[in-house]
C-alpha cells in the first residue's frame, strides 16, 4: 500500500514528533508498504493565521495515496477517504492550555472565532477518519474530555531494540533521557549522597540549559561525589546510550507526571533491566511493579537512597527484577511491526 | 543562511523533478546551510486548480526562512519577501500545449477563463520574485512569451558528476531513462532495422505506461532485433549507471520536446560520450551540437540509423566528441558552484 | 448573447439618450437586446428616445423575470433621479447586473427611495455605511440645498448601489475607491458616450449686436440647480467691465420662477446682461450652443460621474470653462479652460476676459476639444467595454466560486466573519483580482 505519513512542519525545527514520523516510514516501508512524509509547514502566530493555515490543509489534493497516517493539528485536516489519526496531541493551545491559560488564543472576539473553528474543525476531522490512535493515555483522556470521541492508546516504539540488548552489569545506576528540573535528575544526585559507599551514578543526556548542567555539577562538587557519579551531559548518539544502559545494574527515571512510558523506560525494559522510578512520575509507572520489576520511591534523596542500595547488592535479585520488567515490556506488544499493523488495520 | 525549498510533489512519483531539489539540499547543506525542504500535493485538474493556489499562498515562511526557492508550480506562489524562483515549467496545458491532443479538456469559455486566471496569478506571483532561473532557454522564451517576464537560464547539474567517467567504447548506444511514449524509444528500435554496421542498442529503465512497454518487447520480436537490442526493463540504480556510461559507445536522447537537456546527455556528457539526438527534442539542443557533441538527426529511423552507423564506424570521431561533451558542460558553466552562486546572490 | 437593458427613455433624459447610443452598438456587435424603461409609470406616456429594439416597462414583472432569467447579461444605467431610475431600484436587489453609475452622489435617488422602504429601514441602511451620527443628520435638513451639500460629502449613498452590483462601470476615474469598498466585482472606467446630433447641421445664426458691438456669448445649458454655479458667472461678470461691456450670460434650461427671479436680480444690481430663455427644444437648444463662444460647465460640488453637458459642448467644438475637480480634472488641460474652486471668481474673471481678448485661441481650443471628445466618448466602445465586463463577470465567478468553497467551509466550522481572520485569508488572495 501506498501510506502518506502526514506531519507538521515548523520550518527548521526537528523534535521528537519529527523522528517519530522518520522511523513510522522506516517501518512501513520494512512492512513492505510505499511510504513518505508529507511535512506541512504550520506557524501558530500570529493567532488569527491558524485559520488560513486550516484552509490551506483542507484544500491539498492527494493523489496516488492509499492510506493516511496524520500526526497532529492542522495536519490532520487533510482530506483523504482512508485516514487513521495517530494522534500526538492535539493544538493544546484551544483545550488543557486554554484552561489554565497558558494559550496563545486572546480572550477577545477574534480568539473566540478562532476557538470555535479549531473545535468544529477537530470534530469534523476525527469523525471523518477510520480509526483514531494516540500515543499515550493522557491525550486519549484529553480528547474523550474535550472532543468526546474515543481512540486506542497505541504507544510509540522503541526505534532500535537492537541497540539494547543488555549485558554484564558494571555496577552503577545508568540516568538517561532529557536533563532539566521536571525529570529531576538532582533528586538522584542528592540521593547518592546517602546511599552506601560503593553505589556509583551515571547521568547521561542533553542539559535543556546550561543552569540544569551547572545544577548537577554543584551538586556533585557539594557533596564530594566525583569520584561516584559520572556526568555525561550532551547528546548521545544511539550506540552510546545503548552501551550506557546495557552495562548498568538498573535504570533510574523519575520525572514528575510524565504523559507516557517513557523512552528511557523503554530503554531499560528492552535490555533486561530493572527500573527505578518515582510514585509520581505518571505513565512510567506502567512498567515498574515495586520489587518486581524496579522500584517505587517516594521523590526525596532518603527514600531513593534505599533504592539505589538495593539496586547495587544481590545480583540475583537484581537481573531476575530485570526480566521481569522486560517480560512485562514485551507483553504489551510495544513494537514497530504490530503497531503499523494496527495503524493500517 | 535558512533556506526553504519548496515543491510542489505527487506522492511515490521520484525521479525527474525531485532530483533537481533534493540536489540542491544536499549542495546547500554541504555549503553549511541550514535547509528545510518543502513538498506540498498538487494536482492538474483545472476546476482545482484555483483551491490550490490559493493553499499555496497561505503558507508562512517569512517569519522562519531567509530565503525560498520555488521550483514545480504552483510553488512560486508561496509569498516570501526574498523569493527566488527556478522555474522548471508551466502547466503547460494552460499554455504552450493548450493547442495539442494533451489538453484533456474542452476548449470552451470555462476553461478559457481559467487559463486566463491562471496566467495572470502564475504571472504575478512570478514578478514577487527577487530573481528567476529558468532551466533552459526554451522555458525562458515561454516566460516572456506568456508571462512577460525576463529569467536567467540556470542549468541544473547532476549530483557528484565525478562519478561518470569514460573506461571504454563497446559496440553499444545505449538509452537510459523512463520508458515512455513520448521518450520514443519506440523509434530507436525501429532505427535498428535499418543500420547496416553491428551497432548495437540497449533500453535501460521503467515505465508506468504498460502497454508502450510490452509495445518495444513486441516491436524488437517482430523487427526480429533480440540479438542486437537489449531491453533493460528495470531500475537502474545510481553505480549500474555509472558503469552503463562508461562503457558505452555513445548514448542516445530523442524525447519529443522537452523542456530541458535532460539529465541523462548531462550524464552521458560527464563520461566523456557522445549523445545522439533528433531535431525536435526540445532543450537538448541546446546542449547538444551537431557534429561537435553529438549528433543531431531528423525524428525517423532511417536518419537515425545512419547517425547510429557513423557513430560506430568513425570511432575517433566519436571518441573526439566525448571529450568535447565534457568540455561543453564546462562552456556552459553547469555546476553546483554556479548554481549556488546565482540562487544565494 | 441576450441582453436586457433597465434605463430610462425619456427624451428628456440625457442617460436616456446615451442609452439610444448605445443600445444599437450592443445590437450592430449581433447581440439581442430587450429595453426595460425604468421611469415611474407617470412618465410612460412623455415622448422617448427611439429604440429600434423591444421596449417593455419595469412594472410587466411576469416578462421581466422571464427575459432576465433568459439573458445572458442585465445591465443598469442609474443616475441620481428617483423618477426615472425606480425602475432599477426595483429590479436590481433580485436581479444583480452591470451597472452604468452615472451620478456619483445618489443622495436624491435615496432620499424617495427611502420614504418607500420605510424611515427606520433607510436609517439603518445609512448607519451600516456611514456611522450612526451620520444616519441620524441625513434626514435632518431644511431643504434640497443644504442637504446635497450634507450628504455629498459624508453620506453621497454611493456604496448603497455599488454594493448590490455585480460590476460598475463609471465614467470618470474620481470616486473609484468608494465603489471598490462596496462592489466585490469588476470596475471599469469607460468615458460617458454622448453625440452633438446636430453639429453639422447650420446655424440660424443670429449675432446679437449691442453698442455696435457684437456680443461674446457665455452660455449654460441644463436643468437650473444650485451646483451649476450661475451666481459665480454672474459675479465674475459683474467685476470685469470688459466683461460687462461686450459679454452675454445665457442661462437655456428648465427653471423654476423663484430661482429665475433671484438670478434677475443679481443680473441686474451688478449690471450683466444676462437672458434666461427657460426650457427648449432640441434644435434650438443645439442653435444655442452653436451661437455660444464659451460655455460655463461649472458644478460644485460634483455630483456627477462625467458630466454629459461639457461633453456635448466639447462635440460641438466649444470651449468650456470647468472647475478643475473629478471628471473635469482628468479632461487635458489644452481641451478645456480650468478654474480653481478657491478663486472661482477671480478664476472665472481671467479666462473670460482672455477669451473675449483672443476668440482665435477660444476657437482654437474648441477644435481640439472636440478632437479630443469625438475620439474619446464613443458608444461603441462603450459597447465593446459592456460586453467586456460580462467576460471579467464570467471570470470572477469563478474565483467567486473558489473562495465559496472556503467560506462555506469557514461557516461549517461555525465562523461569524471575524474580520482579523478574514483579512489573514484573503490578503494573500488580491493575486487572483
Amino acid at each position: 500500500m501506498k501510506v502518506l505519513v502526514v506531519n507538521n512542519m515548523a520550518p527548521f525545527i526537528w523534535g521528537g514528533a519529527e523522528e517519530l514520523a522518520v522511523h513510522l516510514e522506516r517501518n512501513l516501508i520494512i512492512a513492505g508498504h510505499d511510504a513518505e512524509v508529507l511535512r506541512i509547514p504550520f506557524q501558530w502566530e500570529p493567532v488569527q493565521s491558524i485559520a488560513s493555515q486550516m484552509l490551506m490543509v483542507r484544500a491539498f489534493e492527494l493523489w496516488n495515496v492509499d492510506h493516511v497516517i496524520a500526526l497532529k493539528f492542522p495536519a490532520y485536516l487533510i482530506r483523504h477517504p482512508n485516514k487513521t489519526l495517530w494522534l500526538l496531541h492535539q493544538y493544546r493551545q484551544a483545550y488543557d492550555l486554554f484552561d489554565t491559560g497558558q494559550t496563545n488564543i486572546p480572550d477577545d472576539a477574534t480568539g473566540k472565532e478562532i476557538h470555535t473553528i479549531i473545535r468544529a474543525a477537530d470534530h469534523e476531522a476525527f469523525t471523518e477518519s477510520r480509526k483514531i490512535f494516540t500515543n499515550s493515555d493522557i491525550t486519549k483522556q484529553r480528547l474523550k474530555k474535550y472532543n468526546g470521541f474515543d481512540a486506542e492508546v497505541l504507544p510509540p516504539p522503541l526505534n532500535d531494540p537492537e541497540l539494547f540488548s543488555g549485558g554484564k552489569s558494571q555496577g552503577y545506576i545508568f540516568a538517561g533521557g532529557r536533563v532539566n528540573a521536571m525529570k529531576r535528575q538532582h533528586l538522584l544526585v542528592e540521593a547518592l549522597a546517602q546511599a552506601k559507599p560503593h553505589v556509583r551514578l551515571v547521568v547521561a543526556g542533553p542539559p535543556d540549559s546550561p543552569d540544569d548542567a551547572m545544577r548537577l555539577q554543584s551538586l556533585v562538587e557539594q557533596h564530594g561525589l566525583q569520584g561516584r557519579v559520572k556526568l555525561d551531559l550532551r547528546f548521545l548518539t544511539r550506540r552510546e546510550l545503548g552501551q550506557y544502559v546495557n552495562e548498568a545494574n538498573a535504570c533510574a527515571y523519575i520525572p514528575f507526571d510524565e504523559d507516557s512510558l517513557g523512552y528511557v523506560a523503554m530503554e531499560a525494559a528492552t535490555a533486561r533491566k530493572p527500573i527505578i522510578s518515582s510514585s509520581d512520575s505518571g505513565g512510567v509507572l506502567g512498567l515498574v511493579r515495586h520489587k518486581e520489576t524496579g522500584w517505587i520511591s517516594d521523590p526525596n534523596p532518603t527514600s531513593l537512597a534505599e533504592v539505589l542500595n538495593l539496586a547495587c547488592c544481590d545480583t540475583a535479585a537484581v537481573q531476575s527484577m530485570g526480566h521481569a520488567a522486560n517480560k512485562l515490556w514485551s507483553d504489551m506488544n510495544i513494537s514497530w511491526p504490530a503497531t503499523i499493523e494496527r495503524l493500517l488495520s | 543562511m535558512k533556506i526553504a525549498i519548496c515543491s510542489s510533489f505527487v506522492p511515490f512519483i521520484k525521479g525527474g523533478a525531485r532530483n533537481i531539489v533534493e540536489w540542491l539540499q544536499d549542495e546547500l547543506v554541504a555549503a553549511g546551510h541550514q535547509v528545510e525542504r518543502i513538498y506540498l500535493p498538487q494536482v492538474d485538474i483545472p476546476d482545482l486548480l484555483l483551491p490550490q493556489m490559493a493553499a499555496y499562498r497561505w503558507i508562512d515562511l517569512a517569519s522562519s526562512a531567509d530565503r525560498v526557492i520555488c521550483f514545480r508550480p504552483p510553488a512560486h506562489v508561496i509569498p516570501h519577501p526574498h523569493k527566488i524562483v527556478w522555474f522548471i515549467h508551466h502547466i503547460r496545458v494552460f499554455y504552450d500545449l493548450w493547442d495539442s491532443p494533451y489538453r484533456g479538456f474542452p476548449d470552451d469559455e470555462k476553461h478559457r477563463h481559467i487559463r486566463a486566471i491562471l496566467h495572470h496569478a502564475d504571472t504575478t506571483a512570478i514578478k514577487e520574485a527577487k530573481r528567476v532561473f529558468t532551466n533552459s532557454q526554451i522555458v525562458s522564451d515561454r516566460l516572456r512569451q506568456f508571462n512577460e517576464v525576463d529569467s536567467e537560464v540556470l542549468y541544473p547539474p547532476i549530483i557528484k558528476p565525478e562519478r561518470f567517467h569514460c573506461q571504454h567504447f563497446n559496440d553499444e548506444i545505449v538509452y537510459v531513462c523512463r520508458v515512455e511514449h513520448h521518450k520514443r524509444q519506440h523509434l530507436l528500435v525501429q532505427a535498428m532495422k535499418y543500420t547496416r554496421t553491428n551497432v548495437k542498442l540497449r533500453l535501460c529503465g521503467v515505465g508506468v505506461n504498460q502497454s508502450y512497454i510490452k509495445e518495444i518487447e513486441e516491436m524488437i520480436q517482430t523487427l526480429k532485433l533480440a540479438n542486437r537490442v537489449f531491453f533493460d526493463n528495470l531500475w537502474i540504480s545510481e553505480e549500474q549507471k555509472v558503469q552503463i556510461f562508461s562503457e558505452c559507445l555513445a548514448a542516445a536522447y530523442i524525447p519529443l520536446d522537452e523542456d530541458s537537456y535532460g539529465y541523462p546527455s548531462l550524464e552521458a556528457s560527464h563520461a566523456s560520450k557522445p549523445i545522439l539526438t533528433t531535431k525536435d527534442a526540445g532543450g537538448v539542443l541546446e546542449l547538444i551540437k551537431h557534429n561537435y557533441n553529438g549528433l543531431v538527426c531528423d525524428p525517423d529511423p532511417k536518419a537515425l540509423a545512419e547517425a547510429m552507423d557513423q557513430l560506430f564506424t568513425d570511432r575517433e570521431k566519436t571518441r573526439k566528441m566525448g571529450l568535447n561533451a565534457t568540455q561543453r558542460i564546462t562552456d556552459l558553466n553547469i555546476s553546483w558552484k554556479r548554481v549556488l552562486e546565482r540562487l544565494l546572490a | 448573447m441576450k441582453i436586457v437593458f433597465f434605463t430610462p427613455v425619456l427624451k428628456v433624459s440625457a442617460i436616456g439618450r446615451v442609452s439610444s447610443l448605445v443600445v444599437p452598438q450592443l445590437l450592430k456587435l449581433g447581440h439581442e437586446v430587450v429595453v426595460v424603461r425604468t421611469e415611474d409609470p407617470g412618465f410612460f406616456e412623455k415622448p422617448i428616445h427611439p429604440f429600434s429594439c423591444r421596449v417593455i416597462f419595469w412594472t410587466n414583472e411576469e416578462q421581466v423575470l422571464q427575459l432576465a432569467t433568459q439573458a445572458d447579461l442585465l445591465v443598469y444605467q442609474i443616475g441620481d433621479h428617483y423618477p426615472y431610475h425606480r425602475g432599477c431600484l426595483e429590479w436590481l436587489p433580485a436581479l444583480p447586473g452591470v451597472v452604468s453609475l452615472h451620478d456619483n452622489f445618489l443622495g436624491n435617488l435615496f432620499f424617495p427611495w427611502a420614504e418607500k422602504i420605510g424611515r427606520a429601514c433607510a436609517i439603518e441602511q445609512i448607519c451600516t455605511l456611514y456611522g450612526s451620527e451620520v444616519a441620524r443628520r441625513f434626514f435632518d435638513h431644511a431643504d434640497a440645498a443644504s442637504f446635497i451639500s450634507y450628504a455629498s460629502e459624508f453620506a453621497p449613498m454611493t456604496e448603497w448601489v455599488a454594493s448590490m452590483a455585480s460590476a460598475v462601470i463609471i465614467h470618470s476615474g474620481w470616486s473609484i475607491d468608494r465603489i471598490k469598498t462596496a462592489c466585490v466585482g469588476p470596475i471599469e472606467v469607460v468615458p460617458l458616450p454622448y453625440d452633438a446630433p446636430y453639429a453639422s447641421y447650420a446655424t440660424n445664426s443670429r449675432r446679437q449686436i449691442m453698442d455696435g458691438r457684437r456680443r461674446v456669448i457665455a452660455l449654460t445649458i441644463g436643468h437650473v440647480n444650485a451646483n451649476k454655479r450661475y451666481t459665480s458667472v454672474i459675479k465674475a461678470i459683474g467685476m470685469s467691465p470688459l466683461l460687462r461691456s461686450c459679454l452675454t450670460y445665457r442661462i437655456v434650461g428648465a427653471i423654476e420662477p423663484p430661482i429665475k427671479k433671484d438670478l434677475q436680480a443679481l443680473a441686474k444690481e451688478l449690471n450683466v446682461e444676462m437672458v434666461i430663455t427657460g426650457e427648449v427644444d432640441d434644435r434650438t437648444l443645439a442653435d444655442e450652443i452653436q451661437q455660444a463662444d464659451v460655455m460655463c460647465c461649472l458644478r460644485w460640488p460634483v455630483l456627477e460621474a462625467a458630466s454629459a453637458s461639457t461633453i456635448e459642448a466639447m462635440l460641438y467644438g466649444k470651449p468650456a470653462i470647468v472647475i478643475d475637480t473629478g471628471f473635469y480634472h482628468e479632461l487635458p488641460d489644452d481641451c478645456v479652460l480650468k478654474v480653481a474652486i478657491k478663486s472661482e471668481l477671480t478664476d472665472l474673471q481671467r479666462v473670460l476676459e482672455y477669451l473675449v481678448d483672443s476668440p482665435d485661441e477660444g476657437i482654437a481650443i474648441g477644435k481640439l476639444a472636440s478632437q479630443y471628445a469625438h475620439k474619446t466618448f464613443r458608444p461603441d466602445y462603450y459597447a465593446t467595454r459592456i460586453i467586456a465586463m460580462k467576460q471579467r463577470l464570467d471570470r470572477s465567478q469563478l474565483i467567486l466560486n473558489a473562495a465559496q468553497v472556503f467560506s462555506d467551509q469557514l461557516k461549517n466550522w461555525g465562523a461569524k466573519g471575524d474580520p482579523e481572520i478574514l483579512a489573514s485569508i484573503t490578503a494573500p488572495l488580491t493575486l487572483f483580482k
